[in-house]
């Protein structure tokens, strides 16, 4: 019998504010432990939580951008467990008047992933165990979250690797979180059942933990997935747990409760007032999303003709995304633009997080003044390239590389002498020429280039080169 | 009339006729004395005192103005947190525990040089009605000693009732500032639920809990709360004084003053009580008021509503006790969740533990919607049929406990008919309306008898104002002094 | 009728332990507070929702920082600590 997946995501988002939830305190990663509190987030008695402003513009955005209703009313919760990384004994959460619900995220395949809800929370401290020993630091204690909860719409693991990765691109456009999944500021839980392929019937599920890499949910959710069909085919049941996955096993294991039962007796907190958002206030969210990458590809490959590919990783970094728009704005060919970002600059940012920060010495404009020079017909793209590695290298403008004389163009008669030395000065390539290997022309013309610095038009100098040698 | 102790040592340091130094040296001495039979005090700070004494001394030979609170020899609650001296709300679970910060009335009250002699006793966590629920023994009644001074409160009234304090903070969450005020023969104000921070107050039901003063005088009630009702970003429920200053008001004529009293108040409660509140009657009639006497059913399940609703919020509240980040823990573990089993379990006492348990039974799956979330629905009841009935009359009167002190040792035995004595207090803690217990007068057995005097939200003037009339006009007749403490 | 399952269960959430000497009282005392509880149920409910007291909404703070405590602030009531951190250790 052939399997399907059925999996559904309640993924964990640090916001990008600057302080806590509750109170005044650094949101900022790291810092020594307990460095970054107060009597309120290491929950002294007596002290009181006051909502951060920021957090509920920020999932108010982040449901926008998920195509959520928001709720004008709304409220917070207590949920009440006893852990020592939680210093209330209660994580202050929305129960069952989250600020956004009924949203979706639409896969590239036209799926859309349903999301039940949006909610937000604060984050726990951490424990570190040292030999049976156990230290606290509520660094991060306190923090924002938003819970976005989704449907159990997914039905495989590519499915799953997708929706996380347009969830982190979505917030990261957004500009509501960094979600980096090193640093837990976005974390995954996924729940998985299989059943019977063409069944509708839902099967027992698990739910795997704190997940901190797509490629780990791809293996775990793999792992568990035939884990669960081998368990049914060899007459088994699929137990409802809470698994932990090891990355290095590749495995899943039973991970123990934090409570034996849970009951987390969730009643309204006292301490803390109605939400109330005005339909004006979420419209003026609404102003503040941004074009979301997929729908920037779309744009880049429809309006501007770009292939699917480039317009794709064009779009997936909202700093990327600005300097193209902006240094191609205007220009004859956007492609160009295209090509030295993908090409020049891409080289020079190697990591998911290189592009994510997108730190280059020139700014959109400069590039811009590179392009136009190429528009104009005053350089060309082989000297407009070498000048903008110069560029990259020192964040100077282009005009400090280029000369007068550069732009200046190069006339017929010069370009023949040329071609006519490149001809003279390379006789074995003539000779290849001659005995019908068509590339060494090639380095004949890259002769030319060179010696005109880049000014001469490359095609003109190979029919050129090509008549002075067969003439 | 009865006359103004904060005004009356206010003029004196003003005045020169006592320093502020011998001012509070002669309070040290009276605590060292009284507070042997009194209890009233867990925490005596003759230091922080005395450095504070000698600032506003400095300041009144330096011929600057003092403001009305200061250098007054006062006393704070053991559960409002105060930076560097130990507050344990009298249980060992918070044994040594000294806050790194201080609660906004105490912040506001220290920066007008307020004289903080000690913390005074109370029913641990602020859960009882006799103040012997406290780890240091209850508070005695400083009128006989063989009786309590009642709850939870009980040590600031006490103090005050005893001569041993001007006035002192308390919290009120279903009647706790008033009763003990009335077992005390002083006044005692629940202010309205976000007149006052309760930033700093170790919470027991946030949603009911409220600081409020105690004092000898309706006047100085006034002056305190003056002092401390203020709006503070740092308490989400904060709202702070609406209108101007309680003192402003006093002594406003009431003639025409429609005083409502709801009939289900005086179900219950003892005759010489019931005498009392109808000479008072008597006293708001010759004063020019009217007199209305109505229904309100809704009152009737005000008291297990109150029960369902502040031991669920404590239960939480209390979870955050596990030996980790302060206060007590145990001595001995196998791991961590035993740890905080045992710290819980060592340190909590028996009706401490009795309300954490059944808070979370009324909030467990299965009995949420039978409990806490009926309560609340019915707490939305009591709002309404409260707020209906200050259409028809400006303040309500009704007696404040339904008898006179509880003899020691008497209300531990019986928790539930213990419960049942709360009866008049909870409905303006459900409702977050202001309150004032006032004396007026004294059972068979010499000990004082309290009437509640209840106003509309955030109405504390008038509430202030018919008692400060009442007050006014009976004089010293409802008034005894304790032999304890100290008389200038 | 609470039980004493119903105790141990409500103990256990609760983190406390009840001594076996001590449960009959406490399951005692437990029913007889919820029947007392119980008779809220013969109140009709009007079904008047509970928000908060002065109906108040919205009181936020605005994100900015403020310094955090020192750190032997923070760790100076606690029982045990070790590097910087609050410590529970293995057993005692």
């Amino acid at each position: 019998m052939k399997y399907e997946m059925v999996a559904g995501f309640e993924t964990h988002i640090e916001l990008a504010t600057n302080t806590k939830i509750f109170c005044s305190c650094t949101t900022k990663f790291g810092g020594d432990p307990n460095t970054h509190c107060c009597p309120i987030c290491i929950g002294l008695p007596g002290t009181l939580p006051k909502l951060n402003r920021q957090v509920v513009k920020y999932a108010i955005m982040a449901g926008l951008a998920t195509n959520c209703e928001i709720a004008n009313i709304s409220k917070m919760d207590r949920k009440n467990y006893c852990y020592p990384d939680l210093p209330k004994a209660y994580q202050i959460s929305q129960y069952d008047k989250p600020l956004c619900e009924h949203g979706y995220v639409q896969l590239s395949s036209g799926k859309k992933i349903r999301l039940t809800r949006i909610h937000i929370e604060e984050d726990a401290g951490k424990l570190i165990h040292k030999r049976g020993d156990t230290y606290i630091d509520y660094n991060r204690g306190g923090v924002p979250l938003i819970e976005i909860v989704s449907e159990p719409d997914i039905s495989s693991v590519e499915e799953a690797k997708e929706y996380v990765e347009r969830l982190q691109q979505i917030m990261r456009f957004i500009g509501i979180s960094d979600c980096k999944m090193q640093e837990g500021s976005m974390r995954c839980d996924v729940n998985i059942s299989v059943r019977p392929e063409g069944s509708t019937k839902l099967g027992t599920r698990t739910e795997i933990k704190n997940m901190n890499s797509i490629t780990f949910i791809g293996k775990a959710m793999e792992y568990e997935f035939s884990r669960q069909v081998d368990l049914i085919e060899s007459g088994g049941k699929v137990e409802q747990q809470t698994l932990r996955y090891d990355d290095v096993t590749n495995t899943t294991s039973s991970m123990r409760g934090k409570e034996d039962a849970n009951d987390y007796r969730y009643f309204r907190d006292p301490d803390l007032v109605t939400i109330s958002v005005t339909d004006e206030e979420i419209d003026e969210l609404r102003k503040m999303i941004p074009e979301l990458p997929f729908e920037k590809a779309q744009r880049y490959a429809d309006e501007l003709g770009l292939n699917e590919k480039d317009a794709q990783n064009l779009a997936k970094y909202r700093k990327i995304a600005e300097f193209f728009e902006e240094s191609s704005e205007g220009i004859r060919n956007p492609k160009t633009a295209a090509n030295f970002i993908i090409g020049q600059i891409f080289r020079r940012l190697e990591t998911e997080n290189d592009k994510e920060e997108f730190n280059i010495a020139i700014s959109a404009q400069q590039l811009k003044e590179l392009i136009k020079l190429i528009d104009d017909g005053k350089i060309k793209n082989n000297l407009a390239k070498t000048t903008l590695e110069k560029m990259l290298d020192t964040g100077k403008s282009a005009k400090e590389f280029i000369s007068e004389s550069d732009m200046a163009g190069m006339d017929e008669n010069t370009l023949i002498e040329l071609c006519k030395k490149a001809v003279e000065s390379n006789p074995k390539a003539v000779a290849d020429f001659k005995n019908g290997k068509q590339k060494a022309i090639k380095s004949l013309v890259g002769f030319v280039m060179k010696e005109s610095r880049g000014k001469a038009d490359a095609a003109l100098a190979e029919a050129k080169i090509a008549e002075i040698i067969g003439g | 009339m009865a006359e103004s102790l904060i005004k009356k040592y206010s003029d004196m340091l003003n005045n020169k006729e006592i320093t502020c130094v011998e001012l509070t040296e002669k309070f040290l001495n009276a605590i060292d004395t009284a507070n042997k039979d009194l209890n009233a005090y867990v925490t005596v700070t003759p230091e922080t005192a005395l450095e504070t004494a000698k600032a506003v001394d400095k300041k009144i030979a330096d011929g600057q103005a003092l403001s009305p609170l200061e250098g007054i020899p006062m006393t704070l609650k053991d559960n409002i947190s105060t930076k560097g001296i130990e507050t344990t709300c009298c249980s060992k679970i918070l044994e040594g525990y000294k806050p790194i910060y201080n609660a906004t009335v105490w912040e506001t009250l220290s920066a007008q040089n307020a004289v903080l002699l000690g913390k005074t006793n109370m029913d641990e966590f602020a859960m009882g009605s006799s103040c012997e629920t406290s780890c240091f023994g209850g508070a005695a009644n400083p009128h006989n000693i063989d009786h309590v001074a009642g709850g939870s409160s009980g040590g600031v009234a006490s103090a005050v009732g005893g001569n041993i304090a001007v006035y002192g903070l308390g919290s009120d969450t279903g009647g706790s500032i008033r009763q003990p005020a009335s077992f005390c023969g002083i006044v005692g104000l629940k202010p309205t639920y976000g007149a006052v921070s309760r930033f700093g107050l170790i919470a027991y039901a946030s949603s009911l809990d409220q600081i409020g003063p105690v004092t000898t005088t309706v006047e100085d009630s006034a002056i305190v709360f003056d002092a401390i009702s203020a709006y503070d970003k740092m308490d989400s429920t904060s709202r702070g004084r609406v209108g101007a200053p309680v003192t402003d008001t006093l002594k406003n004529d009431i003639k025409g003053m429609k005083i409502g009293i709801p009939r289900e108040y005086l179900e219950g409660v003892r005759d010489e009580v019931r005498v009392c509140i109808d000479k008072a009657c008597e006293v708001y009639k010759s004063l020019g008021a009217e007199i209305v006497y109505f229904d309100l059913p809704a009152l009737k399940y005000a008291l297990p509503v109150y029960y369902i609703l502040a031991c669920a919020e404590a239960s939480s509240n209390l979870g955050r006790y596990d030996g980790i980040r302060y206060g007590y823990r145990t001595s001995s573990y196998k791991d961590v969740n035993e740890m905080i089993c045992k710290t819980r379990s060592e340190g909590f006492g028996g009706e401490v533990k009795r309300r954490i348990l059944l808070g979370t039974y009324v909030l467990s799956a299965g009995y949420y919607d039978a409990y806490y979330k009926k309560a609340q629905n019915l707490r939305g009841s009591i709002v309404r049929a409260f707020d209906n009935s200050f259409t028809c009359c400006d303040v309500i009167l009704a007696p404040t406990v339904p008898m006179t002190a509880f003899e020691k040792g008497s209300a531990i035995s019986d928790p539930i008919e213990t419960y049942l004595t709360d009866i008049c207090t909870v409905p303006v803690n459900i409702a977050g309306l202001p309150g004032v217990s006032v004396p007026c007068g004294f059972g068979e057995n010499g000990l004082p008898i309290g009437m509640q005097i209840i106003g509309n939200k955030f109405c504390e003037g008038t509430v202030l104002n018919a008692a400060w009339q009442y007050e006014n006009a009976v004089g010293s007749e409802v008034f005894k002094a304790s032999e304890y403490g100290v008389k200038l | 009728m609470v039980t004493h399952d119903d105790v141990i269960a409500i103990a256990r959430l609760s983190k406390l332990y009840i001594a076996e000497d001590e449960l009959d009282e406490m399951t005692k005392a437990m029913d007889d507070i919820i029947k007392f509880a119980d008779t809220i149920n013969n109140a009709a409910d009007e079904g008047i929702e509970f928000d908060n007291i002065n109906n108040l909404s919205n009181a936020f703070r605005e994100d900015e920082v403020v310094t955090s405590y020192d750190r032997e602030e923070i760790l100076k009531n606690a029982n045990d600590i070790d590097e910087g951190h609050f410590l529970v250790r293995k057993r005692v």
